[in-house]
């Protein structure tokens, strides 16, 4: 039944793609005059049924795009195959006396502005798309003799039926602006040899394929190699977004039954001492926490004192005279985790306090009276009701811890590789694959690189994303709750 | 009744509730002190669980606690011996306030941040509530293929779309600029609808009908049925969006990099304190200035959480 339903609802896309071109064929064969106008002069077909100002509009948007294409676009989007070729070069010039750079390239706007190029011209084809299907539907309606809504009632409309394209518009050219746009230049980037001796404007770069992922994932060799790097720093991605995802899951749900216990007073109370400690800005909390183990920081005092930082030096476990707990591979991995069990818990707490009120209470009730003891009932009724509301956010928790920045860099800021390889790659052991990303941008202009591993983070949340794609997307039931 | 059950239960003859079986034996022989032993049991506990809080919500909050303290020191620099502070003080604090240097300048930040948060807090909850009402009440043909895109966006990390910002930033001269770091924060905020939607999903839709069937507009029900009954999520969505800007250290670090410290956010500024070469003049002051910050933030957070559960567990419940 659900099945037949959602089936009905989600026309696969070949089926839909299929009947849109259909629409468009039909729409340029049985066209009147007016529609294959439109053609050419988009607003044509909305002139033709009296709708002035609305084909005034139209016809001016065209006129926009087709001035950008002619006057504009040309000098970058000619030369994005080679990305420029004209370096930049000072001049003496004798009737100004001074130096004068030459009409040169910058790779990087040629890049930029061919993509801005493309965006529009996919949205105006799209528009102009739509709008000969909407002159046809025009001319249909006029066929009929149904009403044609004069400007005032399409005015009307954005604010009734089409409230959505008021809605959406803003927010969604704010996303394709700033993030879509970003997203797809950084990505060609990853194809062009962008770097610290490739920088515009002084110097320009070019495409190079897929040279940056074969230095990705390839090591040795004479040449700087990220293989070695990359693979380390995956591996502890992946580790490090396993153990904090379930430390953190299982320590809130535990954190939040024994609050909820009814032996527990004033649970309010207990709850808001955890919240203080999320409530803090992580970027306040965790610098104070690296400090607060920094080498020579109170951590380090208070082992010593007690005899700690001796017992391990006669274990053999450290050769300094301090316990390295964030300067030294091994200690530093362990430590962050603890460090993030610390930070996670209380908002997983929180989650988890929420998910377990809605817990049904005669479930509960009739499994203690059937004599079930404590540990039964939170492993058979209390952690598969969990499992089942919160599993998704489960895999999107990994998900963003793969991408969690803030904990590990800024409590291993201060952290320095002693591994060679790691260093030629301007890497470090703690680091995760997205603050890796940042150090080799912030600090070494290494884009091309970074891109690379951008596109690499982004497949492999894709694929943990996958996992939760039918709860994600398919599975929206929305409209059952309603 | 209790006996009853109890007897019930013993006629299941399940093994695996042996223990459990005896102390009913033993709760039938001796019902006088039966009532004694169960609340001394049910004290102990209570004073285990309590003290078993006890001992982690110490835990947890010797970080926060060391914070508060140390802001109070009469030391500058890092106090490495002793976790509190064997002269006390209000000199950072007074100094963070009133005499700013060229590293320090917590006024002028508070300030910068202030302002920004308030304008990003306005146009991303705009753009939030927009985009959930949106998707959540509204039914029109590419309403889902933009949402399975919001999907695939936020895979991305946004570092990666930062890079190209700050050069998109650069080219059009808006960066080391707080209207640059304002577009940053506000102008993707449509991406973060989703908790937004999960509630407003749960607004029955019987109540837009009868607003349809006398003749309002989807504009009219958007102000005077949906946004009424949405307070809750109003308020999480205007509170954590005012948070971004003052938990957010990134961005503007990418944004505003040129180093002049008065255009700072309070979360650049505080970092840079630490640096290597200030860390032993400036902890303190650090200290000093976190819980300044906190404070407000905390409230606001405080304020926040209760919106946040419902808005998380109404989302996941409604798939």
């Amino acid at each position: 039944m659900g099945k037949i339903q959602r089936k009905q609802k989600q026309p696969g896309i070949w089926k839909s793609l299929g009947r849109y071109v259909r629409d468009l064929w039909d729409a340029v064969v049985h066209g009147d005059l007016w529609v294959k106008a439109s053609l050419v002069i988009c607003g044509a077909g909305y002139v033709g049924r009296k709708q002035y100002v609305k084909g005034l509009l139209v016809t001016g948007l065209e006129v926009l795009v087709l001035l950008y294409t002619f006057l504009f676009a040309p000098a970058y989007v000619s030369k994005f195959s080679t990305l420029g070729t004209v370096k930049q070069e000072a001049i003496f010039n004798i009737v100004t006396m001074k130096n004068e750079f030459n009409d040169y390239d910058n790779s990087f706007l040629i890049l930029l502005l061919s993509l801005v190029s493309f965006v529009i011209w996919f949205s105006f084809l799209l528009f102009y798309l739509y709008n000969v299907k909407a002159v046809y539907r025009l001319q249909l309606k006029k066929e009929r003799g149904e009403h044609i809504n004069s400007l005032k009632e399409d005015w009307k409309s954005l604010f009734n039926e089409n409230f959505h394209i008021t809605l959406l518009f803003l927010p969604i050219l704010g996303i394709v602006i700033f993030t879509i746009v970003p997203l797809l230049v950084m990505i060609l980037v990853a194809f062009t040899n962008y770097d610290q001796q490739h920088m515009p404007p002084t110097n320009l770069f070019t495409w190079v394929g897929l040279a940056n992922f074969k230095a990705l994932f390839t090591s040795g060799g004479l040449t700087i190699s990220f293989g070695y790097a990359f693979t380390k720093i995956l591996v502890w991605t992946l580790v490090w977004a396993l153990f904090a995802t379930i430390t953190t899951y299982l320590g809130g749900i535990l954190l939040s039954i024994l609050i909820n216990s009814k032996y527990t007073r004033k649970p309010k109370l207990w709850r808001l001492l955890f919240i203080i400690t999320i409530a803090v800005p992580q970027f306040v909390s965790l610098l104070l926490v690296r400090s607060f183990f920094a080498n020579n920081g109170i951590a380090n005092t208070f082992c010593a004192n007690i005899g700690l930082t001796e017992l391990l030096r006669t274990w053999g476990l450290i050769r300094t005279s301090y316990i390295p707990f964030l300067s030294a591979p091994g200690w530093a991995h362990v430590m962050i985790i603890l460090i993030n069990i610390w930070i996670g818990v209380p908002y997983q707490m929180l989650i988890a306090t929420g998910v377990l009120m809605n817990i049904p209470g005669e479930q509960l009730e009739s499994a203690q009276i059937d004599g079930a003891n404590r540990r039964q009932i939170f492993w058979h009724i209390t952690m598969p009701y969990m499992l089942f509301v919160t599993g998704p956010t489960l895999i999107t928790d990994f998900v963003k811890n793969i991408n969690n920045f803030n904990v590990i860099y800024l409590l291993t800021g201060a952290y320095v590789t002693t591994d060679q390889a790691m260093a030629n790659s301007q890497g470090k052991e703690t680091d995760l694959l997205v603050t890796w990303l940042f150090t080799l941008t912030q600090d070494y202009y290494n884009y091309k690189m970074a891109s690379t591993i951008g596109i690499v983070v982004f497949i492999l949340c894709a694929v943990f994303t996958l996992l939760a794609f039918n709860r994600l997307i398919k599975g929206d039931r929305e409209e059952m709750f309603q | 009744m209790m006996k009853q059950m109890s007897q019930s239960n013993q006629n299941h003859k399940n093994t695996q509730q042996m223990n459990q079986q005896a102390s009913v034996k033993e709760h039938t022989n001796q019902q006088a002190s039966v009532k004694e032993q169960m609340s001394m049991k049910k004290k102990i506990h209570v004073i285990l669980h309590n003290l078993l809080l006890a001992a982690l919500a110490a835990f947890w909050l010797i970080p926060i606690v060391w914070l508060v303290v140390t802001s109070f020191s009469a030391y500058t620099g890092m106090n490495t011996s002793t976790f509190f502070p064997k002269e006390w003080s209000i000199a950072n604090y007074k100094n963070l306030l009133y005499s700013s240097d060229t590293v320090a300048q917590f006024p002028n930040w508070f300030k910068n941040t202030f302002m920004i948060a308030i304008i990003v807090c306005i146009i991303s909850s705009c753009f939030v509530l927009m985009v959930a009402y949106a998707t959540s009440c509204m039914r029109f043909r590419m309403r889902k293929p933009l949402m399975n895109m919001a999907v695939i966006l936020n895979l991305f990390p946004g570092m990666l779309s930062m890079i190209a910002v700050y050069f998109i930033l650069k080219t059009l001269n808006l960066t080391n600029n707080h209207l640059g770091l304002i577009l940053v924060y506000s102008a993707s905020s449509g991406l973060g609808y989703l908790i937004a939607k999960g509630f407003l999903d749960t607004v029955p839709v019987s109540l837009r009908e009868a607003a349809y069937l006398d003749g309002a507009t989807e504009h009219q029900i958007f102000w005077k049925v949906v946004m009424p009954m949405s307070r809750p999520i109003i308020v999480y969505t205007i509170i954590s969006s005012f948070m971004a800007p003052w938990m957010d250290f990134v961005f503007a670090k990418i944004v505003l990099n040129s180093g002049v410290s008065s255009q700072w956010t309070v979360a650049i500024g505080l970092y840079n304190m630490l640096d290597k070469s200030l860390i032993n003049t400036y902890f303190t002051q650090f200290c000093a200035g976190g819980v300044l910050v906190s404070i407000p933030i905390s409230i606001l957070f405080y304020i926040m959480q209760k919106f946040y559960v419902e808005g998380i567990t109404g989302g996941a419940v409604k798939g």
